[in-house]
């Protein structure tokens, strides 16, 4: 590329040099030339709502707005004269005429915050909180700048009540401006479509068709409004109240696989926000609700695991964590390989995994270790980690020409893929969609085919089949109601450099997957596509690479252009065991007739089956490492907060009871000295510039190696519909997921009812 | 989808810039658009409800409440309002128990407010279907709708 040539243009009478292809407002800002604005933001289209951003331009006629005109070679702008000034408070007093501004101007205004926090027995507040965004408010601060210090017309009030109705986020209308950030992001970055501006004039307002609310309107709940709002309208329920945050940790969200980048906010060292990074390059700031909202109402659950305790006839009896890692060595000790059973989560991260094997084989000397992947996917699971191991990085969405998508939905998760499909298929890619219900895809889809899930593998197979022969030759073998339709998109496809498929949970936990599985892959080998799983197992890869499954050693699967069998031992759920250890996962249905339950989580399970020792755990916010996402990116969860009351690192407390056992290598003191033993076994893992690669896994061998495993909720609400952490379903302690998982359950209903 | 709205849609392209003509279309063929009409054009033109109804909303030619069986546009024009046309929307707003735009529940009356009807000498005006009343007032007002089903 060449490079561009800058424009010489002179703003304040500095003669400047400036990228071209910007606008005035893009350019001066660039160039530190401070010029208001309400409505602009990066990321966002311009619109020239606020009218704060004018300037004047020698040659041009009154006084255009910086954010919507293109600088031109040899312009002459000023940005700050006091005709601009005298403009810009005038406007701005337009504009607070209709926004409550007791904030903003008021004789004890510089009093207010000093004698806000009164010494009295009583909460009493002193001072105004109508509005939850003071001292973060984008209008408090270009009022200061604009050095408006009264305002001369009276306000008027609008009157709507604050709308409290939906999941996640209160909507005070009193307080918008209009400067249509929120229906811009929803629209334009978002592809959303749920705000939109309603009537006009004075009778403007934002929201929703029909007076709907936004969880029948189809809102992803992902935030991005709230985030983008310049005011108080748009608030989380959780944190509003909260005021500014002390400071900001950016980590890795390890809800699901994609690995979204998240900026913990944290106050009081607590966190009480999680804030999208539109920088990043996994998922470019499009966080899903999940990652979005449902973070602090886990992490700050009041049934959080603070001390280690132990199962009493009584009740449990809170125990130091000498006493409880005595206890659990003691029930360890002795207990023979196949007596035992370890759990894993596949949200753990990388270090603990692998800290995880190692105690499970250096220590218990066994290989018996199943976590909620093996258990879901049952003896479909080698196929699906052949697949999953060798799908493609999201970004190659950007460049299809051609996507497919089977059972997918991105309304409340992997919104990164969602939203690249739909901005894909908007800048003009074949998208077609297939599924058992309605997807939030189909809107933009060529064709939405809707077909029950035994039907989905021949549809594939039949698609398959018909470009590897290149069309046209021999006569198809299709259902007659498909044969116009394959061919149509058939040709479609076949005329792309680049085709797609996207496999989402419905088709992972429908029972024809396995079919699925197969003509995905012949797709991919014979036809060059490229897949994406979109599977809720958050670290997967990790596990893969750690050696976290039986059979598996550590960094066996990761050597790239080689091909590997799986074998795992056989694992006998229906046989009584002697010890279970479930570390970090919280899923019952897993639990086989044991005698003696070790549970090591940060949230107490929903079961009748006591465990006999609990151990608390930190969550992924309150300590370090690193996860795997989807496309075997290795990326940094950094600790944000102190752990829990008397909560451990998952490694922390293997090591301490593999130490108690005296069985010698575990002897972990930091994560960094976790991370140096993955190093020598695992070579490259750290390895950041590139992502790991694995090595080709053998899928035509499989062998049935579990027994007894629990029976599987067939289309239903399986692990992928109703989303968890260390087994623990979100919807149990976040209140908003709650609503947004009857609102599925309901909505699909409903949907069947109908069919 | 019903038929009407499959006829009127596939008489379009499926571009985002034939929303108005159809909007337009499905008003004209139904009186007012409305949810489900939206839903259809949604689907059709891939563009999302929301938005839809954000762009229709914008223009005053669009309802999205069906027309009652008798339309009744009381004059607020200035020499109307300055003889009471205020007071006698306020009056039917209480007595149909519905607000400026909306129909009655059995769907007899669609109360509207017009801005003048050109016969400011005769005000306050209503017009009740195609029939204009004259020097309205509260208690002739009453008695008139009696004589609509």
């Amino acid at each position: 590329m060449t490079r561009e040539k800058k424009l010489k243009v002179t703003i304040d009478s500095r003669e400047l040099e400036v990228r071209p292809n910007t606008t005035i407002l893009q350019a001066a800002r660039e160039s530190d030339v401070y010029i208001p604005s309400l409505c602009t933001l990066e990321h966002l289209p311009s619109y020239g709502a606020c009218r704060l951003c004018i300037v004047e331009v020698d040659g041009l006629r009154g006084y255009p707005t910086s954010c919507t005109t293109p600088v031109e070679e040899g312009m002459v702008i000023r940005t700050d004269t006091s005709e601009l000034r005298s403009l810009r408070q005038e406007i701005l007093k337009l504009l607070l005429s209709e926004h409550p501004a007791s904030c903003l101007f008021c004789e004890e205004h510089d009093e207010c915050k000093e004698f806000q926090g009164t010494i009295r027995k009583v909460g009493v507040t002193t001072g105004c909180r109508y509005c939850p965004n003071d001292a973060r408010c984008e209008l408090q601060e270009i009022t200061e700048k604009v050095g408006l210090t009264e305002t001369s017309y009276p306000v008027y009030y609008r009157g709507f009540p604050v709308e409290k109705y939906d999941p996640f986020y209160d909507r005070d209308y009193n307080l918008c401006i209009l400067c249509g950030r929120c229906v811009r992001v929803c629209n334009s970055v978002r592809l959303n479509g749920t705000l939109s501006f309603k009537q006009r004039g004075k009778l403007t307002t934002i929201g929703p068709a029909f007076d709907r609310t936004h969880l029948e309107a189809g809102c992803e709940f992902c935030g991005a409004c709230v985030s983008v709002c310049p005011t108080g309208v748009l608030s989380t329920k959780v944190s509003k109240w909260y005021g500014k945050p002390d400071s900001q940790v950016a980590t890795t969200c390890v809800y699901c696989p994609v690995g979204c980048r998240l900026e913990l906010q944290l106050k009081n060292n607590e966190v009480i926000d999680a804030l999208p990074d539109y920088d990043s390059p996994v998922d470019q700031g499009l966080l899903c609700v999940k990652g979005r909202f449902a973070i602090p109402e886990y992490i700050l659950s009041p049934e959080r695991l603070g001390t280690p305790s132990r199962l009493t006839p009584v009740g449990y009896e809170v125990i130091s964590w000498d006493q409880a890692i005595d206890e659990a060595a003691g029930r360890l000790r002795g207990t023979k390989p196949e007596e035992s059973l370890v759990v894993v989560s596949p949200q753990l991260s990388n270090e603990d995994l692998f800290v995880a094997q190692q105690f499970t084989r250096q220590v218990l000397g066994s290989d018996s270790m199943i976590s909620s992947v093996m258990v879901d996917l049952g003896n479909d699971l080698v196929p699906f980690l052949e697949l999953a191991a060798g799908g493609s990085t999201f970004d190659t969405i950007e460049g299809a020409r051609g996507i497919l998508t089977v059972g997918f939905d991105s309304t409340y998760g992997y919104s990164p893929v969602g939203t690249r499909i739909k901005k894909a298929a908007q800048e003009g890619a074949l998208l077609v969609t297939l599924g058992a219900c309605d997807s939030n895809l189909d809107m933009l889809s060529e064709t939405a085919f809707q077909m029950d899930h035994s039907r989905w593998a021949e549809f594939l197979g039949v698609l398959a089949d018909y470009q590897a022969r290149g069309g046209g030759k021999g006569k198809l073998k299709a259902r007659k109601e498909w044969t116009d339709d394959i061919e149509r998109i058939s040709r479609a496809f076949s005329d792309s450099s680049t085709n797609i498929l996207v496999v989402g949970p419905e088709a992972i936990f429908s029972r024809a997957r396995r079919e699925v599985f197969e003509k995905a892959r012949v797709l991919r080998d014979k036809l060059g596509w490229k897949i994406i799983i979109a599977h809720p197992y958050t670290n997967l890869l990790g596990m893969l690479a750690m050696g976290a499954f039986p059979g598996v050693k550590p960094g066996e699967c990761l050597r790239e252009g080689t091909s590997v069998t799986l074998s795992f031992p056989l694992i006998d759920l229906t046989k009584r065991k002697k010890v279970v250890y479930f570390i970090g996962e919280g899923r019952f249905d897993m639990l086989p007739d044991c005698d003696y339950l070790i549970y090591q989580n940060g949230l107490p399970p929903a079961t009748s089956r006591q465990p006999d020792l609990i151990l608390p755990a930190s969550l992924f916010t309150e300590s370090s490492g690193t996860t795997t996402n989807g496309e075997g990116r290795v990326l940094k969860i950094e600790k944000a907060t102190e752990p829990f009351m008397d909560a451990k690192s998952d490694w922390w407390i293997l090591s301490r009871i593999a130490e108690k056992m005296n069985k010698g290598k575990l002897k972990y003191k930091d994560v960094a000295g976790v991370q140096t033993v993955i190093k020598r076994q695992v070579k490259g893992f750290y390895d950041s510039r590139r992502r790991i690669g694995f090595a080709r896994i053998n899928a035509e061998e499989t062998t049935k190696w579990l027994k007894g495993a629990p029976n599987q909720e067939w289309e239903g609400s399986g692990a992928g519909k109703n989303p968890s952490y260390r087994g623990i379903p979100l919807a149990r302690v976040v209140a908003g997921m709650k609503v947004v998982d009857e609102w599925v359950n309901t909505s699909l209903l409903s949907e069947k009812e109908a069919r | 989808m019903p038929e009407p709205i499959r006829t009127i849609l596939e008489k379009h392209s499926r571009e985002p810039d034939e929303l108005i003509p159809i909007l337009q279309d499905v008003q004209k063929e139904y009186g007012y658009i409305s949810a489900e009409s939206v839903k259809g054009i949604s689907k059709y033109l891939r563009i999302s409800e929301n938005t839809i109804y954000g762009v229709s909303s914008f223009y005053a030619q669009f309802r999205f409440t069906e027309p009652g069986r008798h339309s009744v546009k009381v004059c607020l024009g200035t020499a109307c309002h300055v003889r009471g046309g205020a007071t006698l929307l306020e009056m039917l707003e209480r007595g149909l128990g519905v607000h400026c735009g909306e129909t009655t529940e059995d769907k007899r009356f669609g109360l509207e407010r017009v801005a003048c009807l050109g016969c400011c000498a005769l005000s306050p005006v209503v017009q009740i279907d195609k029939e204009i009343f004259s020097r309205m007032t509260v208690n002739r007002l009453t008695e008139q709708l009696k004589e609509y089903e």
